[in-house]
């Protein structure tokens, strides 16, 4: 109990300072937020600063911005997006991006477990090698490459699947793959090493001599305690996986909070970049707690403290 | 979704639409059934037609064209665009606030049921402004917070001020907004439910092309009173007068229209659905044109231009817009006219046509593109390095030498990017100077354009309305558009001269004249003049290129229903 406390403490004092920096940082990069071809006569210039408080000194900015995102939950308009507010934008783009990073999370564990295992209890056979000559290329192949190859197959040559938008679960399925790719390489190597360190362990060759099925050892004994790299990967690639990338969004013409991080920052979204970096930060920092509780539920030698 | 009193619509004894060339549009009768202008130009009479209504049942009337305008107007509106109505008498001085005494005003009290929204306002008196007085000292802001406006009220003399002391509270009434009187100073008026009369400055002969314009649609009143800003714009909430209505919007997924059934002319409406998408990526669009997910795109990968070229659904045609590089000409050696005519005319710009931008542009002598009806463009100095090098000698840099090294400046895009390295390479060859690139960011960029923080800056201009002052206008002297740092007594005094022109032939003459100055100055390199490239499937019909890149969705219709026709 005094553990979680004592995280969810840190959780908030870290987002605060996350929150401060970001809020300086965006404030001092060249470029005014409203910079637009169409140069408009100074009066209405003037105007919209004011809307958007920029006339008011940086202390009060910060405060007042500050105070409407604790108490009100409300990271307030987007300075871009007209007449969209911070929240909608999130509360749009982040059931796109959790659907799919959930999906892609999903694949990335089957396949990376999958993989893992079987090369690690067949060290140095074809199965080995092919899974992780796999895993090399996953880590290797940018997304891009690997999102056109799959239009290219799947879409112009299969013509199983639709090349991009939103809206059926069969618009989730290749973009995810692509999302899943590099975690599931990655996951696979974590798990083939972290296995063959455990199954050199005096406990495993403990349940061989008591007689118990191989299949039992691997799943049951040795993937238990071969985890425990996997899982502490597992917490900020989730945290990223599902605010979205950017690159994927692109190519398969997708709603999500990826581009928006990477617009809102070009553009000078002030607001819009805070209130996604702040959630970012959350995500990031509760996946974090929970990796540490997943330790305790898998590996009985740690305790919290 | 909106409709204007007129609207760009193809003439109507335009030939059948080619996937090669453009259509004539013109403004045509939309929402206004009659138009009358005065002999000198400056008052014209719309009437509005009576079956015209809001999706949600209620007639459209003059009353709604006269608040809107006047709300696109009022200084807290912040309308971007407001600049396009400071056409008509007293408009300007109505969105720059500019109060002089003895003259009407209206006075809005500080009760607006919301303070944060400009509409729906507090109470409005109306009286002669009698006098100001602002107390001496303290900064511009904290002044005109303390300055005691007299007002003479139905032959009362009251004071305002927008933030009266605790003191002065029991003589002095709190104002929220204090503006000249818009129904005595501007030149709006809705004379009745179905008349507008609206008065201009000058004789504005591309007025009805600004009425066609979308800045200048009415918007509901009572939805945007209801719901403020921007609350009016949710699908939900959004109440229009076009043929179609909104029926979602999702950010970068698309924007969902449906029919409006009470749309006028609703019976020519033939699609029901529309989804438009936004796709950031021309390679996705193109992608999903080919599986059939869409059915029309507005932009294509330069790259696959050429095979496009072949195809029949791939549309073509020059549009009003320009590609052109600003100069610098508050800086050294580019101050000096020889130096930027030697650059002009080092530019091979048959080159980069073909090569870069491969929808086959045309290259550009001089600003404005061709096809403005009217209006003969002057012809600019072609590719010739062999004068470039003299002009350039003569300037005191014989074949390059002791030149200065100069800086392209482009907002990153491949396109701009490969074409400034052919114009680096053209200059190093032809003229033997030294030329670095930089590609900024879209903010950044803007910003170091604006603060002339630059040699040389690739820019582009669309034409807002048909007319060729819609390009000369940007190079007058401080003009917010120069950014050059360019000034020309005579080619102010040209521009000037041809806002109260009244007869068409003569404005036009002064118009090419000024170009002409323009040209031969050369603080803009023009480089070439932009295509449409639009890939449409040959089932839909009522497509139709044109200079502006208008596309009436009214006007379409799709061969074979197949449920949702994408954009």
């Amino acid at each position: 109990m005094m553990f979680l406390l004592r995280r969810a403490v840190w959780i908030v004092v870290t987002l605060w300072a996350v929150y401060t920096v970001s809020f300086l940082l965006m404030r001092f990069v060249p470029g005014g937020p409203f910079a637009s071809e169409r140069q408009m006569p100074e009066a209405i210039k003037r105007n919209i600063e004011e809307r958007y408080h920029l006339n008011d000194p940086l202390w009060m900015q910060y405060r007042d911005s500050l105070y409407y995102v604790v108490f009100k939950w409300d990271f307030g308009p987007s300075y871009k997006l007209g007449d969209f507010s911070v929240n909608d934008v999130i509360y749009q783009g982040f059931p796109v991006s959790a659907s799919l990073g959930i999906l892609a999370i999903t694949f990335a564990l089957f396949f990376g477990l999958t993989a893992g295992v079987i090369s690690a209890a067949r060290r140095n056979t074809p199965w080995d090698v092919v899974s992780m000559a796999f895993a090399a290329l996953g880590v290797a192949i940018p997304n891009f490459v690997l999102a056109s190859l799959a239009i290219v197959v799947c879409v112009f040559w299969l013509r199983l699947l639709p090349a991009g938008g939103w809206g059926t679960v069969r618009h989730l399925i290749l973009p995810s793959l692509c999302l899943a790719a590099p975690v599931a390489a990655y996951l696979a190597r974590l798990t083939r090493a972290a296995m063959l360190d455990v199954l050199s362990l005096d406990y495993i060759r403990t349940a061989y001599a008591k007689g118990l099925s191989e299949r039992h050892i691997l799943l049951r004994h040795a993937l238990r305690g071969a985890l425990l790299p996997a899982v502490s990967y597992l917490g900020p690639a989730t945290a990223a996986v599902l605010t979205g990338s950017a690159v994927v969004e692109k190519i398969f013409n997708i709603p999500g909070m990826g581009s928006h991080f990477v617009e809102s920052a070009l553009q000078r979204d002030f607001t819009l970049s805070l209130g996604l970096v702040m959630v970012y930060t959350a995500l990031l920092l509760v996946f974090n707690a929970l990796v540490d509780l997943s330790y305790a539920l898998i590996d009985p030698r740690v305790k919290m403290e | 979704l909106y409709e204007g009193l007129l609207r760009r619509m193809p003439a109507p004894d335009a030939p059948p639409p080619s996937n090669r060339a453009n259509t004539p549009y013109q403004p045509q009768f939309a929402t206004a059934d009659e138009m009358k202008v005065s002999k000198d130009g400056r008052t014209y009479t719309f009437h509005i037609r009576e079956t015209a209504k809001w999706s949600d049942g209620s007639p459209v009337t003059a009353h709604d064209y006269a608040w809107s305008w006047m709300r696109m107007l009022h200084p807290e509106t912040e309308s971007e665009y407001a600049y396009q109505l400071w056409y008509i008498a007293g408009a300007e001085e109505y969105t720059s606030a500019k109060l002089e005494v003895g003259a009407a005003v209206e006075v809005e009290l500080a009760d607006r049921p919301n303070r944060l929204q400009t509409f729906p306002r507090g109470t409005i008196l109306r009286g002669v402004l009698k006098e100001i007085h602002t107390p001496p000292g303290g900064d511009e802001k904290a002044a005109d917070a303390a300055t005691i406006y007299g007002v003479e009220v139905d032959g009362k003399l009251r004071s305002f001020c927008r933030e009266p002391t605790a003191d002065s509270r029991q003589t002095v009434e709190e104002l929220q907004q204090i503006l000249p009187d818009f129904a005595a100073t501007v030149g709006l008026k809705a004379k009745d439910d179905h008349t507008l009369v609206v008065t201009l400055k000058n004789r504005t002969p591309y007025f009805g092309d600004l009425v066609a314009f979308y800045p200048l649609y009415p918007v509901n009143r009572a939805c945007v009173e209801k719901y403020g800003t921007p609350g009016f714009t949710r699908a939900e909430n959004l109440v229009t007068n076009g043929p179609f209505k909104m029926q979602f919007r999702r950010i970068r997924d698309r924007v969902r229209l449906e029919k409006n059934p009470y749309y006028w002319n609703a019976d020519e409406v033939q699609l029901n659905t529309i989804d438009a998408m936004a796709i950031s990526s021309d390679i996705a669009a193109l992608n999903m044109y080919e599986t059939g997910q869409i059915d029309w795109t507005t932009n294509v990968p330069p790259t696959i231009i050429p095979d496009l070229r072949q195809r029949e659904d791939f549309h073509t045609a020059p549009i009003l817009s320009v590609y052109f590089y600003r100069i610098n000409c508050s800086r050294k050696p580019l101050d000096d006219k020889r130096v930027r005519q030697a650059l002009n005319l080092a530019m091979d710009k048959q080159k980069i046509c073909e090569r870069i931008l491969r929808a086959g542009e045309q290259p550009a002598t001089n600003l404005v593109p061709p096809g403005i009806t009217g209006y003969t463009p002057p012809q600019g100095a072609g590719y010739n390095v062999e004068q470039a090098r003299h002009l350039l000698a003569e300037a005191g840099f014989p074949e390059g030498h002791n030149f200065p090294k100069i800086e392209i400046l482009y907002n990153t895009h491949e396109t701009h990017q490969a074409l400034a390295e052919v114009v680096q390479d053209d200059w190093r060859q032809n003229l033997g100077i030294n030329v670095e690139l930089r590609g900024l960011e879209w903010g950044t960029y803007l910003d170091a354009q604006n603060k002339l923080e630059y040699q040389v800056c690739r820019a582009g201009w669309n034409a807002d309305y048909s007319d060729p002052n819609t390009f000369i206008d940007m190079f007058v002297t401080d003009g917010g558009n120069n950014k050059t740092g360019w000034s020309n007594a005579r080619f102010d005094e040209l521009v000037a001269g041809a806002a109260t022109e009244t007869k068409p032939a003569v404005r036009m003459d002064l118009l090419r004249q000024a170009e002409e100055i323009l040209i031969d100055e050369q603080p803009i390199i023009p480089i070439a003049f932009y295509m449409s490239k639009e890939l449409v499937r040959p089932s839909v019909q009522g497509h139709s290129l044109n200079a502006m890149k208008i596309h009436p969705l009214h006007l379409m219709r799709k061969r074979k229903a197949s449920g949702a026709a994408a954009p």
